[in-house]
């Protein structure tokens, strides 16, 4: 473990003491790097699941996939930053490379913990650069409020969390997730327990986020700089549906009878976002919605607390990690280039940039989950195992898969295809830095339909 | 000793007793200002603790349109019209006067007409006459008074000499071509009809039956501002200074190399003062009228050779016209049409008090000086009055009750509209230089460009000809009945 978090945290003085001509080429290298490493962390050969163990992180096959997202995709919002921060002065830019890199240590902090505390205070960290990007480099007055709103959903949904948390150390004595996997039912006063597994729940819900709590989400994503994006949609949503993955071991028996107002919530959100995407005129907008209806899918599947479900929702949420940054990484190629986001003014770009073309098909196929891709599975495992827990869910995710494919299909055909405007005929051409940024998002996902069995979980 | 807690609140205790001796009014004030600071710092209120100026423009826009005359409000209002979704584009419109008081739109006589030689012309003049007689159809906003554009159906009467005959039935044939009314008169016919005129050396006459006449341009630009608005597009009072753009060269295919420009952002300066926004756009729209050519100057365009594609300016400048009323007790009767001579002097009615609008155009050696709007009344003796009174008798026994003096955006190159995209400056759109035929066309050529900006390429009326090709490859259409 620490031969991953000491790179990364002494990159952060490299970004400070690397020559401007070096900054972006030096961060990036290092970060490679530093993902190549992370790599080791997907093979898992332990009895007990737990791997990598030290008294405070470790890692297992739930979270070792969602840490090897997190140190692959530094350098991908690396090589992503590097156009549009450009004209900014030099000691912007080496804060910029800060925020990443503290983003990325308490990130990786948090999917390793072993102690709930830490992975809570972890949680709560990673507000805080996130925060400072959305507000200082995002690109218009709404920023603020969308800041606001992000800040303040979270955290008020969180510190109710942080109660339970110190009630259960309480009660049980120990806040350590070997441990708790292997306590019984905790018992609690009847009228009480409901609170306390709602409140153990909430942050993460907002996180994931929940339908009926997702209003943060597509002003956070939308007036966000890219690197903020990528890392909003990849990374930070996946932190609710693993802490939801992780407090639930301790909820059991309650979880039957109170799961259920949020499992319908998580699928009516499903229905009713991917609607809300088809009327969408911003881009960026259009993927944030698609994220939230993606992840009411996997909040479903992990209330449901089955074998199947949990399986299905770590996949969905790796595919999906890969797929909305790929998407944003695209709609920002097509931002920097006509200073604008809106989709009826920047069509038929399949003309002008013929193979960035074929990443937005290959991706907006990924997003509406294109066998044999990991989205695919991920989906249909969720749909399977939701089947399984009542036969009326079929209608939620049948019914959002269909409109699902609707709104990517809609979302490619409008940016690529159609009449070229006149504005857009002498665009600059497509940078190989774009390229290779898009290239290294797919590639794993076309990896990944090989051996899904990595990004299995230890469900399975 | 006392603690020094209970000094504290004897004393507080003590200014309360003596800050009583407020009066019951000062005291409600007080109450409702901190009432209100209470209801600022609730969510829902516009407090920021931001000061910043509320005038400025938003810091990024989708398209900028710069020129807020009937043809900058006109595009506004037609790519709201269009944009299929609600809140599709962000648009805003800079207006550097809010007043109005040098543009063009307002100062203009007012007129419409469909008796053009160009077909071009007379398309978009007659969609605008059928869009202004609909108005309320398309610019009527709920609960608001509906729009009255004093729209008089007149008639426009051209007179033609003996030598430029031919030419007028030329366009006659045209004009009922296109669709436009128009009929041909005789001098006895013209006699009969209108028996004020003196038909010597009247040798035809052209009278337009519907569709023209004149209108009141303020109240059709409010009715599109209105509107426009409405439907959520941005006016910002402010002047545009500079652009920020990025420049790509490249070669033709014979080899010549050539320089496109992308236009960033906008630099918009507030009226009186320093401060100015930066605005991110992703289109800009040149409808800055007579001083449009000055604007596209900013890009740069002069610092290229003149004769490559990249070097050709942007043709229009501003000409100063003269308007004068006249009072008239025994003028022409209320069926007056709008008179047009062949010698280039124009009359027509205005309002029912006998008085008439009138003027005419200075030969092309005497053009008065363009720095401001002062009115030459020698003008008016020397050129306008001799004409006027030799066609219309009557109009020897006139007063001139006042005058004004406004711009045509005079397009250098052939006196017609241009309406399209900068071959070179990529995302920039021209609707200007229609030298005295703007306002009439405003309607048609706001679809136009909204259009060509939504669709990619004219639906309802082909405004190729139009566009910035003719002046690249030096082929001028002249308009023969220019006024």
């Amino acid at each position: 473990m620490l031969k991953i978090l000491i790179p990364t945290l002494l990159l952060i003085p490299t970004s400070w003491l690397a020559k401007a001509k070096w900054l972006w080429p030096t961060t990036l290298l290092h970060s490679f790097i530093i993902t190549l490493f992370s790599l080791a962390w997907l093979k898992n050969t332990s009895e007990t699941n737990w791997s990598t163990l030290n008294p405070y992180m470790a890692t297992d096959p739930l979270s070792s996939p969602l840490l090897t997202l997190t140190c692959w995709l530094l350098p991908l919002m690396i090589l992503a930053s590097q156009n549009h921060l450009a004209q900014d002065p030099l000691v912007r830019q080496r804060i910029y490379i800060t925020l990443l890199v503290t983003l990325q240590l308490s990130l990786i902090m948090a999917f390793a913990a072993t102690e709930l505390t830490m992975f809570y205070v972890m949680f709560e960290t990673t507000l805080i650069p996130t925060l400072i990007l959305i507000t200082r480099w995002g690109n218009q007055m709404e920023r603020l409020n969308a800041g606001t709103y992000f800040l303040f959903y979270t955290l008020a949904s969180s510190l109710p969390l942080l109660i339970t948390l110190l009630a259960l150390q309480n009660k049980t004595g120990t806040l350590s997730l070997l441990i708790i996997q292997l306590l019984g039912p905790i018992p609690i006063s009847p009228y009480v327990n409901i609170i306390w597994w709602t409140t153990s729940l909430l942050a993460f819900l907002v996180k994931m986020p929940l339908y009926g709590v997702h209003l943060w989400l597509p002003k956070a994503h939308v007036e966000a700089p890219i690197a903020g994006s990528m890392i909003l949609a990849a990374v930070l949503l996946k932190l609710g549906g693993y802490g939801m993955m992780r407090m639930m071991l301790i909820l059991s028996p309650l979880a039957k009878e109170l799961c259920y107002p949020f499992i319908i919530l998580a699928l009516w959100g499903v229905l009713m976002t991917s609607s809300i995407c088809l009327r969408q005129t911003d881009l960026k907008s259009l993927i944030a919605y698609s994220s939230v209806s993606h992840m009411g899918l996997v909040a479903a599947a992990i209330l449901i607390q089955t074998p199947w479900g949990l399986t299905g929702a770590l996949i969905l949420m790796i595919a999906h990690g890969l797929t909305s940054s790929a998407l944003f990484c695209l709609a920002n190629t097509n931002y920097e280039r006509t200073h604008s986001r809106t989709m009826i003014l920047t069509r038929g770009s399949q003309m002008i940039l013929p193979l960035m073309a074929t990443w937005w098909l290959i991706t907006c196929l990924a997003n509406l989950a294109l066998p044999p891709l990991p989205n695919l599975m991920g989906e249909l495992i969720i749909i399977s195992a939701l089947l399984g827990w009542s036969w009326w869910t079929i209608i939620f995710t049948g019914a959002g898969a269909l409109i699902t494919a609707t709104y990517s299909l809609y979302m490619y055909l409008m940016t690529q295809r159609g009449p070229v405007p006149n504005h857009m005929i002498s665009m600059n051409p497509s940078h190989s830095r774009e390229h290779l940024l898009l290239t290294l998002h797919l590639l794993p996902l076309l990896l990944l339909v090989f051996k899904p069995t990595t990004i299995w979980g230890s469900a399975y | 000793m006392e603690c020094p807690e209970g000094v504290l609140l004897l004393l507080s205790f003590t200014a309360i007793f003596f800050s009583c001796e407020h009066t019951v009014p000062e005291l409600e004030a007080q109450l409702a200002a901190m009432r209100k600071k209470a209801a600022d710092a609730l969510p829902g209120s516009s407090w920021s603790p931001f000061d910043i100026n509320p005038n400025l423009p938003p810091e990024r826009a989708d398209i900028v349109i710069i020129g807020g005359g009937v043809m900058g409000w006109s595009i506004a209002y037609w790519l709201k019209q269009k944009e299929r979704v609600r809140e599709g584009v962000k648009v805003i419109v800079v207006e550097r006067d809010l007043t109005y008081s040098q543009a063009s739109t307002v100062l203009s006589a007012g007129g419409i007409r469909q008796q053009f030689s160009l077909p071009e012309n007379i398309h978009l003049s007659l969609a605008s006459a059928d869009f202004m007689r609909n108005i309320n159809e398309h610019l009527g906003v709920l609960n608001e008074d509906p729009v009255d554009l004093q729209f008089n159906q007149s008639g426009y009467l051209f007179l033609a000499s003996e030598e430029v005959a031919h030419i007028m039935e030329e366009n006659y044939s045209t004009q009922r071509q296109v669709g436009a009314k128009v009929t041909l008169l005789s001098p006895t016919q013209l006699k009969e009809k209108f028996p004020w005129i003196n038909t010597d050396g009247v040798a035809l006459a052209s009278y337009g039956l519907e569709n023209e006449g004149w209108f009141d341009p303020w109240s059709l630009l409010n009715a599109f501002r209105r509107k426009a608005m409405s439907m959520g597009v941005i006016q910002c009072c402010g002047e545009v200074t500079d652009f920020k753009y990025t420049v790509s060269m490249m070669t033709s295919p014979g080899g010549d190399p050539v320089v496109y420009k992308r236009i960033n952002s906008v630099k918009v300066q507030m009226p009186k003062g320093l401060e100015y926004q930066m605005v991110e756009c992703a289109i800009v729209v040149n409808a800055a009228g007579a001083f449009s050519g000055k604007l596209a100057e900013m890009l740069g365009i002069s610092s290229n050779p003149k004769d490559t594609i990249a070097g050709t300016p942007v043709p229009v400048e501003p000409r100063k016209r003269y308007i004068y009323v006249v009072h008239c007790p025994d003028g022409p009767g209320l069926d007056t049409p709008f008179l047009i001579d062949y010698s280039g002097m124009y009359f027509r009615r205005e309002g029912l008090g006998g008085n008439y609008i009138t003027g005419a155009s200075p030969k092309e050696a005497d053009e008065p000086d363009t720095s401001n709007l002062e009115v030459d009344h020698q003008f008016f003796e020397d050129s306008v009055w001799p004409r006027l009174a030799y066609r219309v008798p009557a109009f020897e026994k006139l007063k001139v009750t006042s005058a004004w003096a406004g711009f045509y955006d005079y397009n250098t190159f052939d006196q017609n509209g241009i309406i399209g995209d900068h071959p070179v400056i990529n995302n920039m759109y021209f609707a200007t230089g229609f030298s005295g035929h703007g306002l009439q066309q405003s309607p048609a050529a706001g679809r136009a460009v909204a259009e060509l900006i939504l669709d990619g390429n004219f639906k309802t009326l082909d405004m190729r000809g139009l566009g910035f090709r003719r002046i690249m490859a030096q082929e001028p259409i002249l308009e023969r009945n220019i006024l």
